[in-house]
């Protein structure tokens, strides 16, 4: 029956043939098995080998030694721990992902919207910052107040293009909000 | 099959190797540090006279500036051509801006940079740290043979710069700041003659500005000790240290302000700490944008506005402006007159 497996993958069965040992690998978990080991041998066979060693006397002296388990018997508590291992990397992969999208969400977000803002402005106004955001993150759309250009005044020491007004004074009323803010 | 102990250390292996990496610190090469070294000396050599367009968000200013090297130092004037108008006199660190518009000038002392193209006035070996200073390839900048020089940051506390640097001279004729999304903010020469003779009489305001009435403010009141003003920094980010403590004005208003300039070696970054009065507007504390690299952040402490302002990104503002606390004893009488640099 393992021939007309081997048959059957490399296509030497008729029809009527095939149909039947289809209907049998159906039924035989030992035949599937053989199905899957020639598949998996076929696959190994095509691929071009990308070892930079030659291990194939090593491999064929233990093939001598070593009686032929094509499916071995798994033992119950290596299983587990293989499922162990499987559940670790793909609770690392998660992990990694949400640190991931975190990271993006802190770092790139605050300037994505600086440069939305920024694509808004008129060139030649003249210089105003634009509120980001509120501490720690939620982001509000406001005009700062205009106080804020004495600082960068002092700060770039004179520099052109930073600051095309004289520093300003704080000659607005406090409940003149709006106006103060819209300069 | 691979055991319990051989995934552990297998998964120990890249925390191992990025300590490793961490600890050594590849620095620039002796000719990219050799260049930095032109690029400070060269505004102290060589006279020179020209045009440069300062060009951030769409926004174009152009100034001329004057430059004079003598026996007494550095004499310069940069006038702003476009706007408003404004004429800056430097003599070394001494700086008067004159807006003519309110017949106001104001006094400062240069505490860092600023200049261009005198943006690497004091070179210490931070930039190196912060920075991987590569060579790029010659390019002309206004009709002159330059060195393309780019300083990637080591972190993403800072952002990139990239030089164009005249070959003979090492002046620096283009100077550009890089984020993510390119170059954000940049300085260029349109025009300029090199180690020509200055008439020393462009270093001078003109005869309106002498006759007439204009009313001075000095900003700068005094440098002070490290450690003397009421507010210091706790911890700040990796690269970046305390440049200068300042007490000054902002205006015309009596109210002194606290300002501490800090620096990774290139980019600068200034905190204010000003009590908040009844007669100032309420602060609006949070994070904002200016034009070109600047980011802002202020915060409320304690009854003061503390403000943080420089060419940075935002994360980092972040972190220097929550650094800002107050001493518990205030001790402000060993003010001193002296500049520490």
């Amino acid at each position: 029956m393992k021939n007309k497996v081997s048959e059957l993958m490399d296509g030497e069965l008729d029809q009527q043939e095939a149909v039947n040992i289809i209907a049998a690998l159906k039924k035989n978990d030992q035949l599937r098995e053989n199905w899957e080991t020639y598949h998996l041998i076929g696959d190994t066979l095509r691929q071009p080998s990308k070892l930079s060693i030659n291990v194939s006397h090593k491999i064929k002296a233990q093939l001598i030694n070593e009686p032929t388990v094509l499916s071995p018997q798994m033992p119950q508590n290596l299983q587990r721990q293989k499922y162990k291992v499987f559940a670790f990397s793909i609770a690392a992969s998660l992990i990694a992902m949400v640190t991931g999208w975190i990271a993006i969400q802190n770092l790139y977000q605050p300037q994505q919207i600086m440069m939305a803002e920024r694509s808004n402005k008129e060139s030649m106004m003249p210089v105003v910052p634009v509120k980001v955001s509120n501490p720690p993150s939620s982001f509000v759309y406001q005009h700062p107040p205009v106080e804020i250009n004495d600082y960068l005044f002092v700060h770039r020491e004179f520099l052109p293009g930073t600051t095309a007004q004289e520093p300003t004074t704080y000659v607005h009323p406090v409940n003149e909000t709006y106006e103060r803010y819209a300069r | 099959m691979i055991s319990r102990k051989s995934i552990v250390i297998l998964l120990f292996i890249p925390l191992i190797s990025q300590s490793a990496f961490a600890q050594e610190l590849v620095t620039s090469s002796e000719e990219a540090l050799g260049w930095l070294r032109k690029i400070t000396n060269a505004p102290r050599q060589h006279n020179y006279l020209g045009t440069f367009i300062y060009y951030a968000d769409g926004h174009i200013e152009t100034s001329r500036i004057v430059h004079m090297v003598d026996q007494d130092g550095e004499h310069e004037r940069i006038e702003v051509l476009d706007g408003l108008p404004r004429i800056v006199f430097r003599n070394n660190d001494e700086m008067k801006c004159y807006l003519p518009e309110g017949k106001k000038i104001y006094t400062e002392k240069r505490w860092f940079r600023k200049f261009f193209p005198d943006l690497l006035p004091q070179l210490t070996n931070d930039i190196d740290k912060n920075y991987d200073i590569k060579l790029g390839k010659r390019e002309r900048v206004t009709g002159y043979d330059c060195q393309v020089m780019t300083l990637i940051p080591r972190d993403n506390l800072r952002y990139a710069h990239k030089f164009w640097i005249h070959s003979d001279t090492g002046l620096l004729l283009k100077a550009a700041v890089i984020t993510g999304d390119g170059i954000v903010e940049q300085f260029a020469f349109a025009h300029l003659e090199i180690d020509g003779d200055i008439n020393s009489e462009l270093l001078k305001p003109n005869q309106t500005v002498l006759t007439e009435e204009w009313q001075t403010t000095n900003l700068l009141t005094s440098m002070v000790n490290e450690g003397e003003l009421a507010w210091q920094t706790s911890k700040l980010p990796a690269g970046f240290k305390k440049l200068v403590e300042m007490k000054r004005h902002l205006t015309e208003k009596q109210i002194l302000v606290d300002h501490i300039a800090i620096s990774d070696g290139l980019a600068t970054v200034s905190i204010f700490i000003e009590p908040i009065t009844e007669q100032s507007p309420p602060p609006v504390s949070g994070f904002f944008s200016s034009r070109g690299a600047i980011n802002i952040y202020v915060r409320i402490l304690d009854g003061n506005k503390i403000t943080t302002v420089g060419e940075v990104p935002l994360e980092t503002i972040k972190l220097i402006g929550d650094s800002v606390f107050k001493q518990e004893q205030l001790s402000i009488t060993n003010v001193t007159k002296t500049p520490k640099h």
